[in-house]
């Protein structure tokens, strides 16, 4: 079976700077993954290039068989396939929360005004925020917004999801209610690659973790071999430094 | 001075002052801000699109606007608009063209000028993240920019193209250099032919007092209104 | 086009018949420089003096200083210098107001004072946001130390408020270069005025105007350049703009 992601060879400098180095690795379908590592890893760039986001200059990544590098490929309709979530939730503040659901699902995918709504009500029931539809952003805590920003990327029915750090600017009461919605996600099946320092979730629903360190994939293992016999001395030294807390 | 104040001078010319002047001034100051914006939004994209063929003439066309004094602008376009309405229309003869669209043409190039400035700063304080979002939902630059940046920018700066127009209000006075007959052309005339200057300037001065400060008045009351909350 | 080009004409004599029209607009030039350098002198001043009443803690200062730049800010500068130009003389007592009609070169000084003036209230705005963009403990530090609220402006507020304006001030010197073409309509003979006398003599008019625009936008690059070099010398270490010098001797 062909991986739903695969990565190979990649490669980014900015300028003479190089922040990716022969990264290689790949995501099977409804495979969770989590990819962690020290700030300057790369892990957030890396999974700013699975979607074509940021340019890379060297290797291949083909997301269900379609190469995100090659210049023929249309983007913005492969980026519709992928969702992402960020870490400064980035909804669109000048819109209401139905709004910020429905516009994509309209402009996008061309679904009427009637389909995008109903879908939207789904999503954000399922998300637990049934109530907010006709709110603004920022009426929402953040881990509300975060909730939605999820929902506005799983109202366009993607194949895959990013998750860039989802949970870092977020106050620690708020966290729980957003890793619950992306555990629930997980245990149906949704492929995803998770940018997180949250082991917790790692331990619960992540087949696999992938260890980036100063641009390169130092491990990639299986969830319970990473955490219980870590090979490389730079994870098993992350490993002590953030389960300490 | 004030015992000789010829109150009636100003009475007696009131509907000419307002229905001649202040007509020609509201109606310019009204549709050069609105086509000056629209211009002044697509010099802004043109010169954050990143593409040379784009970014140089508008950049050029912007420092010239802003370089040279809008009086000279005004000499400028009074002699220049026949010509293009000649080159653009193909006729043997350099076009006549009224007062009010050689100044129309006038404002609204080089107010566009000052209106990219402001639009520019505007979608440059909008935060990438925006863009990187609607950029990950499958949105296309059009659709991004249209529904995304666009409307935000424009909200961030509705007091800033506000008080432009309050300074463009203010700026229609200059028209006077090329004896068009605004609303100070008209308060000038009616001084002139009755010899009362004191009493025309200085009510001229008060009617443009109390518009400007209405009007920046009520711009701070739309600004608490309409402001995002992010 | 039936437009006669005739690029030679600058060299041809204007009719004062002394000069060529080349130096007729060199006197222009002169003529705006100086009208808008005296203008922004005044307009630092008063502007700086207003700037500072709006941010004193008496509120006398406050609301005298908002009317004042509520007052020069909704008239138009041309309306503004027809009432110091028409209207003053008359309002003045009967003698004064003959003195100033009298006066050689009425226009500069009218000129002068009306741009200056209206300058003035917008960089008493510039002046006021500076002032209040310092940390508020300036102040404070300063008077517990023992100074008296005028040596805090002096000593400690504006220097550094003087500082972080350069760049809107040299805005505002530049507006003020520009706005100085304003005077051409109360008899001033700068270089805009001399533009359009150069067109309505010799029906050059596309001659004139490029001259003239070409002039503007020459003093515009010389004074920004200017501008920025003073910006670099009084940088302070710390904030922005400022560049250490180079190392090694």
């Amino acid at each position: 079976m062909s991986a739903m992601i695969d990565i190979a060879g990649l490669c980014k400098w900015y300028g003479p700077t190089q922040v990716l180095n022969d990264c290689t690795t790949a995501v099977a379908s409804g495979e969770v993954v989590v990819v962690c590592g020290p700030s300057g890893s790369g892990k957030s760039t890396l999974i700013k290039c699975v979607n074509g986001l940021e340019p890379f200059q060297k290797g291949h990544i083909a997301v269900d068989g379609i190469s995100v590098g090659d210049p023929k490929t249309n983007l913005p309709k492969l980026r519709a396939r992928i969702g992402m979530v960020f870490q400064h939730f980035e909804l669109f503040p000048h819109l209401s929360v139905m709004r910020n659901l429905t516009l994509p699902q309209i402009k996008v995918l061309r679904r009427n005004a009637e389909e995008a709504q109903q879908k939207g009500m789904r999503l954000l029931e399922r998300v637990g925020l049934s109530g907010h539809a006709g709110k603004f952003p920022g009426e929402l805590s953040g881990g509300q917004q975060q909730r939605v920003a999820i929902a506005r990327a799983l109202a366009m029915d993607p194949i895959a999801m990013l998750f860039d750090e989802p949970t870092s600017a977020l106050d620690p009461e708020m966290i729980q209610e957003v890793l619950d919605v992306m555990v629930g996600l997980a245990k149906e099946g949704m492929t995803m690659i998770v940018v997180t320092h949250e082991m917790g979730f790692a331990r619960k629903v992540a087949h696999r973790v992938v260890f980036m360190d100063k641009g390169e994939i130092v491990e990639d293992a299986p969830t319970t071999e990473f955490f219980g016999r870590p090979r490389s001395e730079r994870a098993q030294l992350f490993l002590s430094k953030i389960l300490q807390h | 001075m004030f015992s000789n104040f010829d109150y009636d001078v100003i009475v007696r010319s009131l509907p000419y002052l307002f229905y001649t002047g202040m007509t020609f001034t509201l109606l310019l100051t009204a549709l050069a801000t609105i086509i000056g914006i629209l211009i002044g939004t697509l010099l802004a994209l043109m010169r954050l699109s990143g593409v040379p063929f784009l970014t140089v003439p508008a950049a050029a066309y912007v420092n010239l606007m802003r370089s040279v004094p809008f009086v000279l602008m005004i000499f400028w376009f009074y002699f220049l608009v026949p010509y293009i309405g000649q080159w653009v229309t193909f006729s043997a003869q350099p076009i006549k063209v009224g007062a009010f669209a050689s100044c129309l043409v006038t404002f609204t190039l080089f107010e566009a000028a000052f209106f990219c400035e402001i639009m520019r700063a505007g979608i440059q304080s909008i935060p990438r993240g925006q863009v990187a979002a609607g950029q990950a939902l499958g949105m296309t630059y059009s659709t991004v920019t249209g529904y995304i940046v666009l409307p935000q920018a424009f909200r961030n700066m509705v007091p800033v193209l506000l008080t432009q127009t309050i300074v463009l209000f203010q700026d229609t006075s200059l028209v006077y250099v090329i004896s068009v007959t605004d609303f100070l052309g008209a308060a000038s005339k009616v001084a002139e032919r009755d010899g009362r200057l004191v009493e025309m300037y200085t009510f001229a001065a008060c009617v443009y007092f109390v518009v400007s400060f209405a009007a920046s008045r009520a711009v701070q009351l739309v600004h608490r209104r309409i402001a995002i909350i992010r | 086009m039936n437009y006669h080009w005739n690029w030679g004409i600058f060299w041809e004599l204007s009719p004062d018949g002394v000069h060529t029209y080349f130096q007729t607009l060199m006197l222009g030039a002169g003529w705006t420089l100086l009208t808008a350098g005296c203008a922004f002198i005044i307009a630092l001043t008063f502007g700086s003096l207003i700037g500072v009443l709006r941010t004193a803690p008496f509120s006398w200062a406050v609301r005298f200083g908002t009317a004042y730049v509520e007052v020069f800010r909704n008239i138009p500068l041309l309306v503004q210098m027809f009432l110091w130009y028409f209207v003053a003389p008359e309002v003045v007592p009967r003698s004064i107001g003959i003195w100033l009609k009298q006066l050689p070169d009425a226009s500069f000084y009218t000129a002068v004072v009306a741009l200056g003036l209206y300058m003035s209230a917008r960089i008493a705005e510039q002046v006021r946001a500076g002032i209040l963009s310092l940390p508020r403990g300036q102040r404070l530090a300063s008077l517990a130390l023992g100074l008296t609220l005028p040596q805090t402006y002096v000593f400690v507020l504006l220097p550094m408020t003087y500082r972080i304006l350069l760049p809107p001030l040299t805005s505002e010197l530049l507006n003020t270069i520009k706005n100085s073409a304003v005077a051409l309509t109360i008899g001033l003979m700068e270089l805009t005025a001399r533009a359009r006398a150069m067109q309505e003599f010799s029906f050059q008019v596309f001659e004139a105007f490029t001259a003239a625009t070409i002039i503007y936008i020459v003093i515009n690059l010389v004074v920004t350049l200017a501008m920025r070099l003073v910006e670099r010398h009084v940088a302070v270490p710390g904030y922005l703009g400022f560049r250490p010098p180079a190392a090694g001797h």
